[in-house]
């Protein structure tokens, strides 16, 4: 018994012993403490979904159907399966075209959201790739004309709220003759009508999406082009190799590993888009999920899981597709050669000029129509243009400095003393700033621990769980944090913004982090440890100095993409905490000119915080995921 | 020592007994409320709530508007009296304040204190059913004079609000009767059945047979009658078996439902169809919208206020001339500062300075009439349509639907899902 004890003691003691080497060095103890929060955030706001699934509703379909006492479930403490047989196994009888059918609930809620969701995030991705991609190409590899003017416009649709081009294209298109209502500008200036297929539906959603995320597709694809080793298209011409053939058989396969990438990131975002279905006619499993909410509750939350299903297929199917490689945003070793593709002398105006025109399309035109939007009496009013009176503008939208409920005034003040709009403004700020500096914080040292526990599975699992957030729709996300936070009493809270927007946006800085550590060779910081530097000093006098574009961009990216997003917050506040909930409430209202305003202002600042930074240290947007050069 | 100690003790059991024993529950709280006077309550509001902080939830951003005025109220008694309300107005998005009520209230942390909400068949099923919500109604509103108690009083309406039917009357056709927004060839724009779920309880008072029966007789003296709706009309008898629905002419409420399922056009708000309507290149459109958003126009050479016709307001016009939801009033069953809440709903709903923040828009109307404002000569001669005729007028000759809570909830079950399956078949 005693001997047994003793061994059993013994056992303890070199288990802990172990177990304090294992920590003793700063990167297992961070990845130990970060693994176990990400664990937290990540899943249990997961579980939260999936347990809303299987809870009643009160005054919802399980709970009206099964005729269960509302007054015992207020606390939806009762457990059921009704939402997923109802949802998966029963019928509606309705009409459609006059006769009476009968459908499958699943046909009415969900396959058919579904096919478009998927549908547009292939579409969105397709576009985006061929978009960006093309553009990424030309900008890195030929010598393109004003490569600089075009490589900063063509960032603006990242940049601006998704579905500003949205309403735009609604404003431009639609038309009293084929989508009802009254004409769109086109109409108005060329009296030219669109098709329906055109103004609403799958082709504008997937194409507005396709503008949306090009940029990513040109921040990734043209990060490895940038640094791609020139050395085998050289040995292709060598061979005499015809220009397409090198092209589709050594550049394109070279750079596979970045649309890969772009796929994945569009595919997740482009699903879990809700405001552009939204404004262009679609149902989707995003808009769904809203519209079932009040009386399918516990179903839509099915909704929610089945976007999160997409996640994961996505992380394993990244898991697959670059178990071969370190990482599958990581670009390809720095080369010392790169050539450059001539367009000749009149081609490469020509593609120019193209792009000019595209991305004044895409950039500057919905700029123009902001700014011009501000001057209009009524939202969408072109008398001024139409009827060429110039009495017909108006600054009442700017400089209005009492409530004024007529003309359209709703009782607000002009932006510029608009105090709730300010505060907005203010709210979006706090929650932009603490989610970059904490995401920012936490990915690199994600990024730092990772690259020296290269081969550790726990490495791997922290890098995945942090990954994984990113992944999921971000409507998902939301409603995980809406079911989390209205449970733990923090809904409408900067702490519940800041904490979805945190884990969210992780892996912008751990990815970034990640790319730039892999690159940093190890001696560095081994000399440091041999003259027994502490591991604070190595991180702030070596490590952060050495990659501090890469982690600067880290931080830039998060802090950029919580000041113009609103699916992950339009469920977890009320429409006047933060600018993007309070820009989608007057875009909802038709008041458009304070909507225009308001992107104005975000553009501007957006612009300027960029152009700051990149002054200030050399990073800049466009430098993050595709890992910094 | 032991003495003191157990003397200290003693104390504080007794003081613990004692604050048990004052304390009182919401339920006890309007019980005692609705004996009350105005000014009583606000007595008991600045004993309740001065210095601290007081927090609610509403449909309507106009809400927080009042606070202000409420407490300038309160420091005419009690000058020394403050209340931190700064953003404490919360507005949810996406139906949210359903679920952000029943989180507060089940949780741990009681924050809110009342609401201002709409939707009659969620509060009736969500709220009520589930006593989250209690209803109060005060005493200078029972005793008002000429205050409209039917269909105001449980729960506590602020006020009614009407959506009505309009036409662009630039173009050639004519809307004269209820059944010719639903006729072949229409898409009247209208706020998506489940984004504005006041619309969808419109739809299920439709098969109400009061409202039924209204577009029966309706139906019997329209111009474009014809054999195909004749047989739709009598094959809704069947969809009325399934639902449920056991009216005399509730299938003539379901075919008008089916048919505008079927043609409206959605919009995200009652703005844009607004903005769109009185544009001179709308010819031919027709919405059903907040008859309130016709102030927001200003004039120019592609948009007027007379380009638009209220359908009801037409000589000879037949049928509902569109339909009425309320913002209503309640205490959360566990708020923080009962007496406070019971304060300001009385305020708001008994006086003009209360309820100037609605009353100030015509369409808007308060079962006390002297909270109103006058707006029947909001547009004088040169914008008729902008006369607003008055709650009675459309009620009884607008022919208007009003929502009732009771009625929505106890439809709702089977009649969203077919409403849900003719909008996804279109």
């Amino acid at each position: 018994m005693t001997t047994a004890t003793t061994r059993e003691a013994g056992g303890f003691r070199r288990t802990w012993n172990r177990f304090r080497t294992y920590i003793s060095k700063p990167q297992n103890a961070i990845l130990l403490a970060l693994g176990i929060i990400l664990t937290i955030t990540t899943i249990f706001p997961m579980y939260t979904i999936v347990r809303d699934t299987v809870r009643l509703h009160p005054g919802s379909i399980d709970t009206q159907e099964k005729a269960l006492n509302n007054q015992v479930d207020a606390l939806g403490t009762t457990l059921t399966t009704y939402n997923w047989t109802n949802l998966f196994t029963d019928t509606i009888t309705t009409r459609v075209e006059r006769e009476r059918v009968t459908r499958s609930v699943a046909s009415i809620y969900l396959w058919t959201p579904l096919l478009n969701s998927v549908l547009i995030s292939i579409f969105a991705c397709f576009g985006a790739i061929l978009y960006g991609g093309v553009f990424a190409y030309l900008v890195t590899r030929t010598n393109l004309k004003f490569k600089k003017y075009l490589s900063s416009i063509f960032i603006f649709p990242y940049i601006m709220p998704q579905w500003t081009l949205a309403v735009m294209w609604q404003n431009l298109f639609n038309s009293n003759a084929v989508t009802g209502g009254n004409d769109g500008l086109f109409v108005a200036l060329f009296n030219t009508y669109m098709p329906k297929w055109w103004c609403e539906g799958l082709f504008p959603v997937s194409v507005v999406l396709a503008i949306h995320y090009a940029p990513f597709a040109y921040i990734l694809i043209g990060g490895i082009f940038r640094n791609m080793d020139a050395n085998l298209e050289e040995a292709a011409t060598i061979l005499n190799t015809p220009r397409y053939k090198t092209f589709f058989r050594v550049t394109l396969p070279l750079v596979k590993p970045a649309i890969l990438s772009t796929v994945l990131l569009v595919f997740s975002s482009a699903m879990g888009s809700y405001p552009i279905p939204h404004y262009l006619g679609l149902t989707t499993l995003s808009t769904q999920y809203v519209g079932m909410s009040s009386n399918r509750a516990g179903q839509a939350s099915i909704l929610a899981v089945i976007m999160m299903l997409f996640g994961f297929l996505i992380l394993i199917v990244n898991q697959r597709t670059t178990s071969g490689r370190k990482n599958f945003t990581t670009v390809t070793g720095k080369s010392g050669q790169s050539s450059v593709v001539n367009l000749g002398s009149v081609g490469k105006y020509v593609c120019s000029i193209l792009f000019v025109l595209l991305t004044l399309f895409t950039g500057i035109l919905p700029i123009i129509l902001f700014a011009v939007e501000t001057f209009l009496p009524n939202p969408g009013d072109y008398s001024f243009l139409t009827h060429g009176i110039v009495g017909h503008t108006t600054t009442k939208w700017w400089v209005t400095s009492e409530n004024v409920t007529e003309n359209g005034m709703y009782g607000q003040k002009g932006i510029l003393y608009n105090a709730d709009i300010w505060n907005a403004f203010g709210g979006t700020f706090l929650v932009a700033i603490c989610c970059a500096l904490v995401a920012g914080t936490i990915g690199t040292l994600i990024g730092y621990c990772v690259s020296k526990n290269r081969r550790s599975k726990w490495a791997s699992y922290v890098n995945n769980m942090a990954f994984l957030p990113y992944l999921m729709p971000s409507l998902a996300v939301g409603v995980a944090f809406f079911i989390f936070g209205s449970g733990v009493g923090i809904y409408n809270t900067f702490l519940l913004l800041i904490l979805a927007g945190t884990v969210k946006y992780i892996p912008f800085a751990s990815r970034s982090a990640l790319n730039s550590m892999m690159q940093l060779s190890g001696e560095i910081e081994e000399a440091a440890i041999i003259q027994d530097i502490p591991w604070w000093k190595r991180m702030t006098r070596i490590i952060i100095p050495i990659q501090k574009t890469s982690i600067i961009s880290g931080f830039l990216l998060p802090f950029m993409t919580c000041l113009r997003e609103l699916t992950l917050f339009m469920l977890l506040c009320g429409q006047g905490k933060i600018i993007t909930t309070m820009l989608g409430y007057f875009d909802e209202m038709g008041l458009y000119a304070f909507s225009s305003g308001i992107n104005l202002i975000l553009i501007v600042l957006i612009l300027l915080f960029n152009t700051l930074v990149n002054k200030l240290t050399g990073a800049s947007i466009d430098s993050g995921i595709g890992g910094g050069d | 020592m032991k003495k003191l100690l157990s003397l200290v003790l003693a104390l504080a059991m007794c003081l613990t007994l004692v604050s048990f024993a004052s304390a009182e529950t919401v339920e006890e709280v309007i019980a005692q409320a609705q004996n009350m006077t105005l000014e009583e309550l606000f007595q008991k509001a600045i004993e309740e709530s001065n210095g601290k902080r007081f927090d609610a939830v509403g449909n309507s951003s106009r809400g927080k508007s009042v606070l202000p005025i409420f407490v300038e109220e309160l420091q005419k008694i009690n000058p020394g009296y403050t209340l931190d309300y700064e953003g404490g107005w919360q507005q949810p998005k996406e139906n949210k304040i359903f679920d952000q009520l029943t989180e507060d209230v089940n949780g741990a942390n009681h924050v809110m204190s009342m609401t201002l909400i709409q939707d009659g068949n969620q509060i009736q099923s969500k709220m009520l059913d589930t006593g989250l919500l209690l209803n109060f109604v005060p005493k200078d509103w029972q005793e008002a004079e000429g205050v409209a108690k039917e269909g105001n009083e449980t729960p506590l309406a602020l006020q009614t609000l009407n959506k009505v039917f309009m036409f662009n009357n630039l173009g050639e056709k004519t809307y004269t009767n209820m059944w010719d927004f639903v006729r072949d060839g229409e898409a009247p724009l209208f706020m998506g059945v489940n984004s504005e779920l006041v619309g969808k309880n419109f739809l299920y008072m439709m098969t109400n047979d009061k409202y039924a029966t209204i577009a029966k007789e309706a139906y019997e003296v329209w111009e474009g009658r014809n054999p195909e709706d004749d047989a739709l009309i009598e094959d809704m008898k069947l969809d009325a078996e399934d639902l449920g629905l056991t009216g005399e002419n509730v299938q003539y409420g379901l075919a008008w439902v089916y048919l505008w399922c079927e043609k409206y056009n959605e919009e995200t708000d009652d703005g844009p169809i607004c903005n769109t309507l009185v544009t001179t290149s709308a010819k031919d459109q027709a919405g059903l919208l907040v008859y309130s958003k016709l102030r927001s126009v200003e004039e120019t050479a592609e948009s007027s206020v007379n380009n638009i016709t209220v359908a009801a307001y037409q000589d000879g016009y037949v049928g509902i001339g569109g339909y009425a939801y309320k913002h209503y009033l309640m205490l959360t069953k566990t708020s923080p500062l009962p007496w406070t809440s019971c304060a300001l709903i009385a305020y708001m709903t008994t006086t003009q300075d209360g309820f100037k923040a609605w009353g100030k828009d015509m369409g808007g109307y308060a079962p006390v009439p002297a909270c109103m404002q006058d707006h029947s000569h909001d547009g004088g001669d040169e914008f008729p349509a902008k006369n607003d005729r008055g709650y009675d007028w459309w009620i009884n000759e607008g022919k208007l639907v009003v929502e009732e809570p009771a009625y929505c909830a106890s439809v709702s079950g089977t009649m969203s899902d077919w409403i849900d399956g003719i909008v996804a078949g279109k």
